[in-house]
């Protein structure tokens, strides 16, 4: 990461994009601001590298931040992403992300609270970048790495899970999930627990938010996604991960 | 996404009631097939199918009514929603600012001056919400004096101006009134302001980058004037040149969702004005050929 973060503003309503301007700037960070989801997109896809995190509204003209968030995961591009918007159904939340966001905060906002998200976002970045680097020089089977079970292969690296010849992508937020889940191998971890220690959220998200990540994995990890053996709902609790279950 | 689950409900209801009147089309043949000897059973059966058939097609269309006002209303609560929070939100924003940072005197001026505009935009969204349900309440009074409908464009023209920072010149007044006689009606003052001012305000807002709006005082005939305001912005699709005035109603076009709109503006409009005894239409040549808004408005005898 460099000294000054760079952070990405999609917001065409142009007083919130400059009082944020303004004090992401008193924060230390440089700011660029887009005013539509068709220029955010063409200003990430010119300079992919550009950029440290985004802060993108879903309520744009034309493109909406969904879209936007979406079309930017198809595309490969890992940048994280904090989505914002007036809509604070559980629906919308989920749907943010599902198209993939890495934060949510419904408008109007606690100026200081969005500051530390955005903070918490990059820094988990700046881990990530570090144990993807440090990935580089360790051996190959390093157990932080790779975790093996039932003939998969999870790679936290590069963020793989490979079956056979099969070979899928996870973004960030599933890997954490995934990591979380095979460290505590064998119990019972909360939704709740999920939602604090691996995405940092705390406030009264929908704790069903997960239940769609779970469903993605079970596809991921299963041979038969609806008859889950590896990884098992705990009734009133949450999940259990079995790495190698008996028959 | 929800609007696609609308629009699936409505494949779903269309399609079932196309298959039940098949197959009550179908039963009705074997009614005629079974019974061609007997006259009155003949004649008793095609009537009774008939009204299935009516009555299928009537639930029909009711129901697929019934989703698309649904869907329509659900689009209002998320703009509404926009609307409301969006401006409490930046006047949040900048009150924390200002609490919390050193912020020097020209950006405090600053500051306040966009708080200022928020609350505006707040008030504005809020009375056009409850100008839109008054509006369903047919009896109540209004009140009625003698209004310059020239002047009330004027001030109208003024406001809009001021509040866009747009020159004279793309914000245009033309008086084709007959010299110095001004046109006069009788109403309220409030409403008919309004009216005229959100006339305004959407030509400005659906004109694109080129901003070229001119509005017109203008007498009809005898017992009539004409408030005209005429843009060369986005225009709208043939279709729709009635739906525009329909409650909650907005034209499901790309270009047009790219402007935010409650669906509100021009339902008032038309409410204030047949509240006047007057009336409203909208014509365009089509996209991207502008479009004009007409209030006929009946005059003050002479």
């Amino acid at each position: 990461m460099r000294a000054r973060p760079v952070v990405l503003i999609v917001e065409d309503e142009q007083h919130l994009a400059e009082g944020l301007r303004f004090n992401l700037e008193a924060e230390g960070y440089e700011v660029e601001i887009a005013g539509d989801g068709e220029s955010a997109l063409e200003v990430l896809s010119r300079n992919p590298l550009q950029f440290d995190a985004i802060v993108l509204d879903v309520m744009l003209p034309g493109k909406n931040g969904f879209e936007v968030a979406s079309e930017l995961r198809a595309t490969g591009r890992y940048i994280p992403i904090l989505m914002l918007t007036a809509r604070n159904r559980p629906a919308d939340v989920l749907r943010g992300f599902e198209a993939g966001a890495d934060d949510y905060l419904p408008k109007p906002f606690e100026l200081a609270i969005l500051i530390a998200r955005l903070g918490g976002l990059l820094r988990r970045q700046t881990w990530f970048n570090r144990s993807q680097n440090a990935s580089e020089y360790a051996q190959p089977d390093d157990e932080n790495q790779l975790f093996n079970f039932a003939g998969k292969t999870i790679d936290f690296g590069a963020l793989q899970l490979r079956a056979g010849e099969k070979v899928v992508r996870l973004t960030v937020m599933e890997a954490e999930l995934l990591r979380y889940l095979a460290k505590h191998e064998g119990k019972a971890v909360s939704r709740r627990s999920v939602l604090e220690e691996v995405w940092g959220l705390n406030e009264e998200t929908d704790t069903r938010a997960i239940d769609n990540f779970i469903v993605r994995l079970r596809k991921y990890i299963e041979d038969e996604p609806s008859r889950p053996r590896h990884l098992l709902t705990v009734r009133g609790v949450g999940y259990r991960f079995v790495a190698e279950p008996e028959n | 996404m929800r609007f696609n689950s609308y629009r699936k409900s409505v494949y779903f209801f269309t399609v079932l009631g196309v298959c039940m009147v098949a197959l009550a089309v179908a039963l009705n043949v074997g009614w005629v097939v079974m019974h061609w000897r007997h006259i009155a059973w003949l004649v008793l059966g095609i009537i009774f199918f008939v009204f299935i058939i009516a009555g299928l097609v009537l639930n029909t269309i009711y129901l697929v009514r019934e989703i698309r006002r649904n869907e329509q209303h659900d689009s209002f609560i998320n703009a509404v929603t926009h609307e409301l929070k969006t401006p409490i939100a930046s006047i949040r924003l900048y009150l924390e600012t200002l609490q919390t940072r050193e912020v020097d005197q020209g950006r405090q001026q600053e500051f306040y001056r966009t708080m200022l505009d928020d609350t505006d935009r707040l008030l504005h969204t809020v009375e056009q919400i409850l100008r839109a349900s008054r509006t369903g309440h047919r009896r109540r009074q209004i009140h009625q004096s003698v209004i310059d409908l020239g002047e009330l464009v004027r001030e109208c023209l003024e406001l809009a101006r001021k509040r866009t920072h747009l020159d004279p010149s793309s914000l245009r007044y033309i008086d084709s009134g007959n010299g110095d006689a001004p046109a006069l009606v009788q109403g309220d003052s409030d409403e008919l302001r309004a009216a005229v001012s959100n006339l305004i305000d959407n030509a400005i807002k659906y004109s694109g980058e080129e901003i070229d709006v001119s509005v017109e005082v203008a007498p009809v005939d005898e017992r009539q004037v004409a408030v005209r305001v005429i843009d060369r912005g986005i225009g709208i699709p043939r279709t729709d040149l009635k739906e525009v005035f329909k409650r909650f109603y907005r034209v499901p076009r790309r270009v047009a969702s790219k402007v935010k709109g409650t669906g509100l503006g021009l339902f008032i409009v038309r409410s204030v004005v047949t509240k006047h005894g007057g009336k409203t239409f909208a014509e365009s040549e089509g996209e991207g050929q502008g479009s004009t808004f007409t209030i006929l408005l009946p005059k003050v005898p002479e």
